[in-house]
C-alpha cells in the first residue's frame, strides 16, 4: 500500500515537473506549447549522449538540463516570435499550430539521427531504506530533484523582484508593460526554465526505465491533462494535481490495469474542464 | 448577397466537379494513384466539415479521428453482430456522430469554453476514443482492426467506381454546404464569427447556431468515416488517430482557407501534391513535414484561396 503510495507521489512529481512548464507558458505566453514533451526528449537523450561521450551522470545531466534550456530559448527567441506579435485568439491558435509542427520536427530528427539512442540512468544503489519502507534509490533521487526545483522556483517566483514580474505579467500582460515590465524578455526566460524543468522530467524518466526518442507526445499528453487539472494559470495547483493524478495512476494501474487507467485519467481531465474551467483549485473570483 | 455571388459558387461547384471526375482519366490504371486520389476527396470532405465547425462557429474540434471512427466502428460492428446491411447501420453510425458532436458544442457553450478548452476537451475525448477501441479487443479486435467489404450491388467495391462514388460524396458535401451559407443558418454563423456577444444582442440564438453548426458537420465527418471504412476493406485505430485524421485535416483547411466554398478542395489538392513529394525522403519525411507546417502557418495562414483573390483578383467563393 504505502509502496504504491510513494510510487504514485514521485511519478506524480515527475509529472508536475513537465506541467508546471505548460502552466508557465501558458499563463505568460499565452501559447499552450504542444511540444513541451519534446523539451523533456531533448534534455534527456542530450543527457544519454554525453553519458556516452564518457562523462558522469552527473554532469552529463546538468549538461542535458541546460541543452533543454538553450533549446527552449532559441524556440521561444525565433519559433514563437511571429505567436507574441499576434493577440487574443490569433496567438492561442498560432501558438498551437506552432509547437504542433515543432513536435513533428523534433520527432523527425531525432528519430533520422539517433535512432537507437535511449537514456537509461543506473544508480549505484538500486534501493535504500527509509523508516522501515523500501524505496528505490530512483524514486528518492527524482523526489529530490523535484523538491529543490520547485523550492527554486517558489522562492523565484515569491521571493525575487524578478518573479514578482512574472506573476504581473501572468495577471495582466499590457498592466504589466505600462508599469516597465518587459514582457518579451520575461518571457523568454520562463520559456528556457520551463524547458530545464521539462529536461529534468526527461532525466528522471531515464532514472526509473527508460527515455527513448519517440515518448514526446505521451509525455506532453500526460503534462497537459495535470496542466489542465491543476488549471493552465495556477502554478501552486500544478503541484497539487500532479502528486494527486500520480496517486490516481499508481493505485488505478495496481488495481485495474493500465488500459482503464488511461481512461480514468483522461476522464478526469475531461470533467475538471467541464465543472471547474479554471483547474480545481482555483479561487473563485 | 445578390444573383451574381450565388453565381460563382455554382461555377465553381461546376468546375471542382468537372477536374476532379477527370483525374481518374489522367492517372490512368494505376491503382496507386487511384488510391492516392480517392484518399484526396476523403480528406477533402473532412475538411468541408471542419470549416462549417471551425472555420465559420470557430470550434476548435480535435475529435475529427475519433467522430469518423465511432461512426465506422458503429456501423461495421453493428452490420456484423447483428447480420444487418451496412445500409441499415451506416445512417445509426452518422446519427451517433452528429449527436456527439452536438452534445460537446452544447456542453461547450453552456460552459463558456473557449477555444482552447473545447480544443483539449475534444482532443482528450480522441485519446479516449482511441484507448477504448484499443481495449475493447473483443468487439473492435483492437490493433489488428476489422476487415470490411464493399456495400453490395458494385458499390464501393471496383477502385475506379469507388472514386466516383466518393466524389459524389463530396460534391454532396459542397453543395450542403452551400446551402448551409445562403440560408438563415449561413448568415448568423458569419454574424457569430465576427462577435459572437454583438450577434447574441441582435437576437442572433448563438449556442442553437453553435450546435447546429457542430451536429451537421459531425454528422458529415461520421458519413465519410463511414464511407472510408467500407472503402478501404479495413479499419483499424491507426486509421482513425489523431495524427491521420485530425492534422492533415487542419492543415488542408488552413491551406485552402478557412471560411471558403473551395477552400478545403485547393487545400486537399496541395497537401497530396506535398506528401507524394515529402514521401521519399523516407525516415525524413516527418522532418520535413514538421518545417513545413511550420513555415505555412506563419507565413500562409489565411490560404491559397486569399492569396488567389489577391494575386488574380479574381471572386472566387
Amino acid at each position: 500500500m504505502i509502496a504504491i503510495l510513494v510510487d504514485g507521489i514521485v511519478q506524480g512529481l515527475q509529472l508536475s515537473l513537465m506541467a508546471v512548464g505548460i502552466t508557465l507558458i501558458y499563463g505568460l505566453g499565452g501559447v499552450l506549447n504542444l511540444a513541451h514533451g519534446q523539451f523533456a526528449v531533448v534534455g534527456g537523450i542530450a543527457t544519454a549522449l554525453f553519458v556516452d561521450k564518457g562523462l558522469s551522470p552527473l554532469v552529463a545531466s546538468s549538461l542535458g538540463v541546460l541543452t533543454a534550456g538553450v533549446f527552449g530559448l532559441v524556440v521561444d527567441r525565433t519559433l514563437l516570435l511571429p505567436a507574441y506579435r499576434s493577440a487574443g485568439e490569433e496567438r492561442l491558435l498560432l501558438g498551437l499550430l506552432i509547437t504542433l509542427g515543432l513536435s513533428f520536427v523534433v520527432n523527425g530528427y531525432l528519430d533520422f539521427q539517433y535512432p537507437n539512442i535511449a537514456l537509461t540512468l543506473h544508480l549505484a544503489t538500486p534501493s535504500v531504506n527509509v523508516a522501515g519502507i523500501t524505496v528505490r534509490t530512483a524514486s528518492a533521487v527524482t523526489s529530490l530533484m523535484a523538491f529543490l526545483a520547485f523550492l527554486l522556483l517558489f522562492v523565484f517566483l515569491k521571493g525575487t523582484l524578478l518573479g514578482k514580474s512574472v506573476r504581473s505579467i501572468i495577471q495582466n500582460e499590457v498592466g504589466a508593460g505600462l508599469c516597465g515590465i518587459n514582457p518579451g524578455r520575461t518571457r523568454t526566460l520562463i520559456v528556457a526554465l520551463s524547458a530545464m524543468m521539462a529536461g529534468l522530467a526527461g532525466i528522471a524518466q531515464g532514472l526509473f526505465s527508460s527515455l527513448g526518442t519517440e515518448m514526446g507526445n505521451e509525455l506532453t499528453t500526460f503534462a497537459l491533462i495535470v496542466a489542465v487539472v491543476g488549471g493552465v494559470r495556477s502554478v501552486n495547483g500544478t503541484l497539487v494535481a500532479g502528486v494527486l493524478l500520480g496517486i490516481v495512476n499508481a493505485f488505478a494501474s495496481y488495481y485495474v490495469g493500465a488500459y482503464l487507467t488511461l481512461i480514468i485519467l483522461l476522464g478526469t481531465a475531461v470533467f475538471t474542464i467541464l465543472l471547474r474551467p479554471a483547474g480545481l483549485f482555483a479561487y473563485r473570483t | 448577397m445578390n444573383k451574381n455571388g450565388y453565381r460563382a459558387d455554382y461555377v465553381a461547384l461546376l468546375v471542382v466537379a468537372v477536374v476532379l471526375a477527370l483525374v481518374p482519366v489522367g492517372v490512368g490504371g494505376g491503382s496507386y494513384y487511384l488510391r492516392i486520389a480517392t484518399l484526396m476527396l476523403i480528406y477533402m470532405a473532412y475538411a468541408v466539415a471542419f470549416n462549417i465547425i471551425f472555420g465559420h462557429t470557430r470550434q476548435l474540434f480535435l475529435c475529427f479521428g475519433a467522430l469518423a471512427g465511432s461512426s465506422a466502428y458503429l456501423s461495421v460492428i453493428l452490420a456484423k453482430k447483428l447480420a444487418l446491411s451496412p445500409w441499415e447501420t451506416i445512417p445509426l453510425g452518422i446519427l451517433f456522430a452528429g449527436l456527439l458532436g452536438g452534445a460537446f458544442s452544447y456542453v461547450s457553450v453552456r460552459r463558456g469554453l473557449g477555444v482552447i478548452f473545447v480544443g483539449i476537451v475534444t482532443l482528450v475525448f480522441s485519446m479516449i476514443f482511441y484507448n477504448l477501441i484499443l481495449g475493447l479487443r473483443e468487439l473492435t479486435n483492437g490493433e489488428t482492426g476489422l476487415i470490411t467489404k464493399g456495400l453490395g450491388a458494385g458499390v464501393l467495391e471496383k477502385a475506379r467506381w469507388s472514386y466516383y462514388v466518393i466524389l459524389a460524396v463530396l460534391m454532396a458535401s459542397l453543395v450542403l454546404y452551400h446551402f448551409l451559407m445562403r440560408s438563415r443558418a449561413g448568415t448568423a454563423f458569419r454574424a457569430l464569427t465576427d462577435d459572437e456577444f454583438a450577434a447574441e444582442l441582435v437576437g442572433i440564438d448563438v449556442t442553437l447556431y453553435k450546435v447546429l453548426a457542430a451536429s451537421i458537420g459531425s454528422a458529415l465527418v461520421g458519413a465519410v468515416g463511414a464511407v472510408y471504412a467500407y472503402y478501404s476493406g479495413f479499419i483499424s485505430p491507426t486509421v482513425y488517430s489523431l495524427v491521420s485524421v485530425d492534422i492533415v485535416v487542419l492543415v488542408t483547411l488552413l491551406l485552402g482557407g478557412m471560411g471558403t466554398l473551395v477552400g478545403p478542395v485547393l487545400g486537399g489538392v496541395f497537401f497530396t501534391v506535398l506528401d507524394e513529394i515529402v514521401r521519399p525522403l523516407g525516415r525524413l519525411n516527418v522532418l520535413v513535414y514538421g518545417v513545413l507546417m511550420i513555415v505555412l502557418f506563419i507565413t500562409f495562414r489565411h490560404g491559397l484561396v486569399a492569396m488567389l483573390r489577391k494575386i488574380g483578383k479574381l471572386r472566387i467563393p
